[in-house]
């Protein structure tokens, strides 16, 4: 089961031209203060309308990767080389100002913890309306009902109930349901989903992975998942980067990547994983 | 809208209601000063050619032959009916002069009350944003120092710059607002910037704590990922958490700005209940400071409670700790 | 208390240290050190500062700098004496109350509930006047305005380590809950008890230089610091600069107690402090 580099390379320069990379990040490096090298060099591409993973353990560069793209890395953590371009807009060159007016309308992000993410003092429903109020320009009452139909969208029963529920009278799965609906609501073209299900039940984690794949196929957006769990990723995603250290050790299509991997560090991957059904993991892989 | 008011009236009442104890307990040890001390009306006001006869018909007046308990009982039913006794020398109703001296008293502390959420408010916003910048550190460097000045230290020194150096304000005295509202104000400024000093410093310390830390917070960045602007992720989602220690802080401040509004009344001659209180005490006359203590721990009680409904319409979270 | 020793080794703690040692030395002796009767009028009035007079001479005449270092005692050792009455009524029943008793727990804190609603200032002052205008008199109102502060910061202290599993252990082998509470939550308590103090110290003084600036608790013509600048304040017009001297003691007395709590806290790492820290880093992004 041994698949050449070459033949890689072929698939990717294929996938690249039959759709222009909606997200390119090219020679990626970040840095925290005292100097030290988080990511260091990473190169990926995310084609428009697809869905690609980020796979590592913890401390591997690839959360860093995606607050890089968002311009959203913690205090004293910044981007010392390489560029990132959303379509035809180089990011890294771009004011604060103008990027934070880029989230929410072109890129948007889901993040484990989703009770966190939430302001525990608003109700989810004004926070979900001040978006649709702020982001998109809808007057009050508009906003509202427009957040109640989303609510409803991401298969919550009872949106009106939600609607005026506190994040901690909700439960985590729901939670994240809101955020997703928020993620969405100014419809951005690409969605990064930072370890979105990582501390919910599997039946709830299988519910929102569904949701993920749906918003993907009939709204056309464009996904760019973290995680640690290969069984997410193979799930969701035609292409996987695996990470290591700050550096991408391996990168193809999620099929190839499972059956064949290369980089001994994704074989061991593979091998942790085996534990937890990595069986099913490769049957799925191999389905698609 | 209108439960949204109901349901705060109704917070309101609860907060009231846990003040009763408070109050029956406050205005006990009130209370008790009057028996406490030696001060008797009788031998106060007749002097001491009193006779033992003409002494007993004047406590009888006063009602001080009866048990302490009884007299507290109902020294407090009459209260409630508005009703405070009279002064002891005067015979003028208590409640008639605190009624008189309660407006000059509560304007300047709810000037001081509002000139301290500003002021406290916009340096411990600007400071909590700019971290470790040069504001920041020089309203570090200013709050210290104010915690250090005692008010009436800050009222003189008002005085001498806005009065003398500058003389731009009066120097002391008062006018009610019915001779307009420009001269009212001068004689409010600088007795309600000398009560607010302390309280604002304390704000804004609190503010920029409190806001220092919520702005770490996960729904911060869950925030910016959806784009809002800057200024409304630090005024509606950081500050609303972030408010809280100031808040309480504002709260414990409230019986300072009434209790220690007697000092701004000193030094400026306002002629509020504080400078009533000061001067009843020394002279000994028991109903008018029992009176006005009265009324500023039910301004003090009323004020708190307000507070506490405050408190938990911006965080409801709290809710579930309380 | 090695918390202590370390705050002194600070430059902050140590400046601290040396302006209070000064200041007590001076409540000590100061009043050997006036170079002429604080008491006594001259005929030179309102002079300002010169070699004869350092701090000049007020409306009667008296030498300023000899009233000031006079009134040191009256100005200082009160508001110990006030600490001294607050830690009493508010520390014992701050333990006390969460080891004895649900009833008697209600009662200390509807007291406290009572002593915080009273009217600071005013307060201090219908106490002392009407229980005969003196030093002690007025000290205890204080004392007990300053109580309330006292008794939350023990209780909270106690409470938290009430159910800590060194306590519980004690119990489980046999020491009785006077033991426990004097071996093990008292030092527990008395780092964050030393702050306080301080800091109500600080609070006591400003409370006594009020009383004494209005005349209560020490008459005039006995020197106080607050006494001095309230016989300067009708003349402000020809010394403005008079209230000046006896305010700068009054704040450097003040702002070293200040410091000197600051510097304990950073030293001792306070745990309500630590807590909080904790709380906003672990809350903080994950790095990857």
């Amino acid at each position: 089961m041994s698949v050449s580099p070459d033949s890689a390379t072929a698939v990717r320069t294929v996938a690249d031209a039959v759709s222009e990379p909606l997200l390119s990040v090219r020679g990626l490096r970040v840095s925290v203060a005292d100097g030290t090298e988080v990511v260091r060099g990473v190169d990926l591409d995310v084609p428009r309308g697809s869905a690609v993973g980020l796979v590592g353990e913890s401390g591997s560069g690839k959360t860093l990767t995606c607050r890089a793209v968002l311009g959203l890395l913690p205090a004293g953590v910044e981007v010392t080389g390489g560029r990132i371009s959303l379509g035809d807009t180089e990011l890294t060159a771009l004011p604060a100002a103008r990027r934070a007016r880029l989230r929410g309308t072109h890129l948007a992000a889901v993040f484990q913890d989703p009770a966190s993410y939430l302001n525990p003092s608003i109700t989810v429903g004004a926070q979900l309306a001040e978006v649709l109020r702020v982001k998109v320009g809808l007057a009050r009452r508009a906003a509202r009902e427009r957040a109640v139909e989303l609510l409803h969208a991401m298969g919550l029963r009872r949106p009106e109930h939600v609607y005026a529920q506190y994040p901690f009278e909700l439960s985590g799965g729901m939670l994240q349901r809101v955020l997703i609906a928020m993620a969405i609501t100014a419809e951005p073209e690409l969605l990064i989903a930072d370890e979105a299900t990582t501390a919910l039940d599997v039946t709830v984690q299988a519910e929102v992975l569904e949701l993920l794949s749906e918003l993907c196929r009939d709204r056309g957006l464009t996904l760019m998942v973290v995680s640690h769990d290969l069984a997410v990723i193979a799930q969701l995603c035609e292409t996987v980067y695996v990470f290591r250290d700050g550096a991408v050790v391996e990168e193809g299509p999620t099929r190839r990547v499972l059956r064949g991997p290369r980089h001994p560090y994704t074989r061991e991957l593979i091998r942790d994983h085996e534990r937890f059904g990595i069986d099913r993991v490769r049957e799925q892989g191999s389905r698609r | 809208m209108t439960t949204l008011v109901a349901r705060s009236v109704a917070a309101l009442g609860r907060a009231l209601l846990i003040a009763v104890p408070v109050l029956l307990v406050s205005t006990f040890i009130t209370f008790m000063l009057g028996g406490l001390t030696d001060q008797d009306p009788a031998s106060v006001v007749l002097g001491d050619s009193a006779t033992p006869a003409d002494v007993a018909r004047m406590r009888e007046v006063f009602g001080l032959d009866r048990p302490l308990l009884a007299r507290y009982a109902l020294w407090l039913w009459d209260a409630l009916h508005g009703d405070l006794g009279a002064s002891w020398f005067t015979r003028i109703p208590v409640a008639r002069s605190i009624a008189e001296r309660l407006p000059v008293s509560l304007s300047v502390a709810a000037g001081a009350l509002l000139i301290a959420v500003v002021l406290g408010g916009v340096f411990g916003v600007l400071a909590a944003v700019r971290q470790g910048g040069r504001l920041d550190r020089a309203v570090t460097v200013v709050t210290s120092v104010l915690a250090t000045v005692p008010g009436f230290v800050a009222a003189i020194a008002l005085i001498t710059v806005f009065s003398l150096l500058v003389p731009v304000l009066p120097s002391g005295g008062w006018a009610p607002a019915s001779d307009g509202l420009p001269t009212w104000a001068s004689f409010l400024v600088l007795p309600c910037v000398a009560l607010s000093l302390d309280a604002a410093a304390d704000v804004a310390r609190q503010l920029r704590t409190g806001l220092a830390d919520t702005l770490h917070e996960n729904y911060v960045v869950g925030a910016r990922v959806r784009g809002l602007p800057g200024w409304r992720i630090v005024l509606v989602h950081a500050l609303r958490n972030g408010a809280g220690p100031a808040v309480a802080v504002l709260g414990m401040h409230v019986p300072r700005l009434i209790g220690g509004a007697v000092i701004v009344e000193t030094v400026f001659a306002l002629p509020g209940i504080g400078e009533l209180t000061k001067t009843a005490a020394l002279g000994g006359d028991v109903p008018v400071v029992q009176g006005a203590l009265l009324v500023t721990i039910g301004v003090v009680l009323v004020s708190s409670a307000l507070v506490n409904v405050l408190l938990v319409k911006l965080r409801p979270a709290a809710r579930r700790e309380i | 208390m090695r918390t202590v020793t370390d705050a002194l080794r600070t430059r902050a703690g140590a400046i601290a240290a040396a302006v209070l040692a000064a200041v007590l030395l001076l409540a000590a002796i100061g009043p050997f050190l006036a170079p002429y009767d604080p008491l006594r009028n001259g005929a030179d009035i309102l002079m300002p500062p010169s070699a004869a007079h350092w701090f000049g001479t007020d409306y009667l005449g008296r030498d300023v700098l000899s009233r000031v270092l006079a009134g040191a005692p009256a100005s200082v050792l009160t508001a110990f004496e006030a600490v001294g009455i607050g830690l009493v009524i508010g520390v014992v029943p701050g333990i006390t109350s969460v080891h004895l008793g649900r009833a008697y727990e209600w009662i200390t804190l509807r007291v406290m509930d009572g002593l915080i609603a009273l009217p600071f200032l005013i307060f201090a002052i219908a106490v002392a006047a009407l229980l005969g205008n003196a030093v002690h008199q007025a000290m205890i109102a204080v004392g007990i305005l300053l109580a309330p502060s006292f008794y939350r910061i023990t209780r909270a202290a106690a409470l938290s380590h009430a159910n800590a599993q060194y306590v519980t252990a004690a119990q489980l082998f046999g020491a009785s809950t006077w033991r426990v509470l004097r071996t093990h939550v008292w030092s527990k308590i008395l780092p964050t008890l030393v702050v306080s103090t301080a800091n109500a110290t600080a609070g006591g003084l400003l409370i006594v230089s009020s009383l004494t600036f209005l005349g209560i608790g020490v008459v005039p013509p006995e020197p106080t610091w607050g006494g001095i600048v309230a016989s300067d304040l009708g003349y402000l017009t020809q010394r403005p600069y008079g209230p000046v001297f006896p305010s700068l003691f009054i704040m450097a007395t003040v702002g070293a107690l200040n410091l000197l709590a600051d510097a304990i806290r950073d030293a001792g790492g306070d745990h309500g402090r630590a807590r909080t820290r904790g709380r906003g880093g672990a809350a903080r992004v994950r790095l990857t």
